[in-house]
């Protein structure tokens, strides 16, 4: 069976999550589950690797993701996850979450907004922020919050190919630059 | 050639005179043993009267005796017969002329042609020394030519190793100079890169350092403070028409 594009397959697999989650009925849920999944397997390259390594059994690597979500999301993600990589696939289950989540925004008219800050923001800080991203660039953005220590402080925001970087890890980057 | 033949001539002109001279007594004596004793015989029958009386006188017939003895001696060993030696002599002229007709001529063309081979060695050895003198001077002539041929090819050798040795000496030189470049702009560059590095990792020293303490100084007032002053910071961009 020759392999398709990978930009093909990984939307097929995103097309895929979405509809079991719609079928569902907990899309909302399974969307704020993957994501944060997806953000676990970014902080850890291990595993990331583990979970993309075709020598490691299928079963073994099955079993790493049920001990991950069990009773930490619910049934139809862990399926989903499972899915995933039981296919083979995860290596690109990062790319197949984000996609996913993507084209449930799109679905909805809205762009996804990927807001990365060293501790959690509050209800009324996504609001204001979501106000604020309308404002600057005229979008309607879902926020997809992301607590990332390696921020350091501040937030940086990413809706696709644009980033406004606002952290203090980038302030920190560029006083080094500066030094060297 | 005329006075050797005359001095032969001469020569057995003289040996023929010295064997007749030296015959002459021998031929003057020349008598019979016969003869001799007939006179013997004679002699004593006129001294005793008959031979009859010699035998009766003992002392007679001694010395007759003697004297037969005497006629039976042996001829000269020195002195031939007159008859030997005209018989000899006759033979030795016919020997002499036959020798002389056709013996010396023999002689003479074999001497000739004994002389003629040695003259003809002579000339083959003239000439063949004229040959080794001339094949000498050729050979001397190359090998004077030969050594200045050497003498010419050292020089060519020994100018082609000064020149080897003037183009090897400046191209190491030339590599002396290219290395002592490369060396000095691989130290200048080593130098830049360590001050870059240190540099570089004084930068991660002091960034790493303030990250420790701003991180240790962030609390939750200075984070949302933090997060509030850059969602204003959005929202005041898009007030001013300014995008992302």
């Amino acid at each position: 069976m020759a392999d398709q594009p990978a930009s093909d397959r990984i939307g097929g697999y995103a097309d895929a999550v979405l509809a079991v989650a719609r079928a569902e009925g907990a899309q909302a849920e399974v969307e704020d589950e993957l994501a944060r999944f997806a953000e676990a397997l970014r902080s850890s390259d291990e595993l990331q690797s583990t979970l993309a390594d075709s020598v490691i059994d299928v079963e073994r690597r099955l079993q790493i993701t049920e001990d991950l979500l069990a009773g930490q999301a619910l049934p139809a993600t862990a399926a989903l996850v499972s899915l995933v990589v039981g296919a083979g696939r995860g290596g690109e289950l990062v790319e197949i979450i984000d996609a996913a989540i993507d084209r449930a925004a799109a679905g909805r008219n809205r762009r996804v907004a990927r807001v990365r800050s060293a501790v959690e923001l509050s209800g009324e800080q996504r609001s204001r922020l979501t106000e604020a991203i309308k404002a600057a660039s005229g979008l309607d953005v879902e926020i997809q919050a992301i607590v990332d220590p390696s921020v350091v402080g501040g937030v940086v925001t990413e809706i696709g190919d644009d980033v406004i970087d606002g952290s203090v890890r980038s302030r920190l980057q560029q006083m080094r630059s500066g030094l060297g | 050639m005329a006075r050797r033949t005359l001095r032969l001539i001469a020569t057995l002109g003289v040996a023929s005179a010295v064997m007749l001279v030296a015959a002459g007594p021998a031929w003057a004596a020349g008598e019979t043993i016969g003869g001799c004793v007939l006179e013997q015989v004679h002699h004593a029958e006129e001294e005793y009267g008959s031979l009859g009386a010699v035998e009766a006188d003992e002392k007679a017939f001694k010395a007759f005796e003697e004297d037969l003895e005497g006629c039976v001696e042996a001829p000269s060993p020195i002195l031939p017969e007159l008859d030997e030696i005209i018989w000899g002599g006759l033979a030795f002229l016919i020997l002499f002329a036959f020798m002389w007709w056709k013996g010396f001529p023999a002689v003479k063309r074999a001497m000739d042609a004994r002389s003629e081979k040695i003259r003809a060695d002579l000339d083959a050895a003239d000439t063949a020394k004229a040959d080794a003198m001339r094949t000498k001077s050729e050979y001397e002539a190359q090998l004077a030519e030969a050594k200045t041929a050497a003498a010419a090819i050292i020089d060519e050798a020994r100018g082609q190793a000064d020149q080897l040795r003037q183009d090897l000496q400046a191209r190491a030189e030339a590599d002396i100079a290219e290395q002592r470049t490369r060396a000095a702009a691989d130290i200048e560059s080593s130098r830049r890169q360590a001050i870059d590095d240190l540099r570089t990792e004084v930068a991660a020293i002091a960034v790493g350092a303030a990250e420790r303490v701003v991180g240790a100084s962030l609390d939750a007032d200075v984070h949302r403070s933090l997060i509030d002053g850059y969602i204003d910071e959005v929202a005041g961009a898009g007030s001013n028409g300014d995008g992302s």
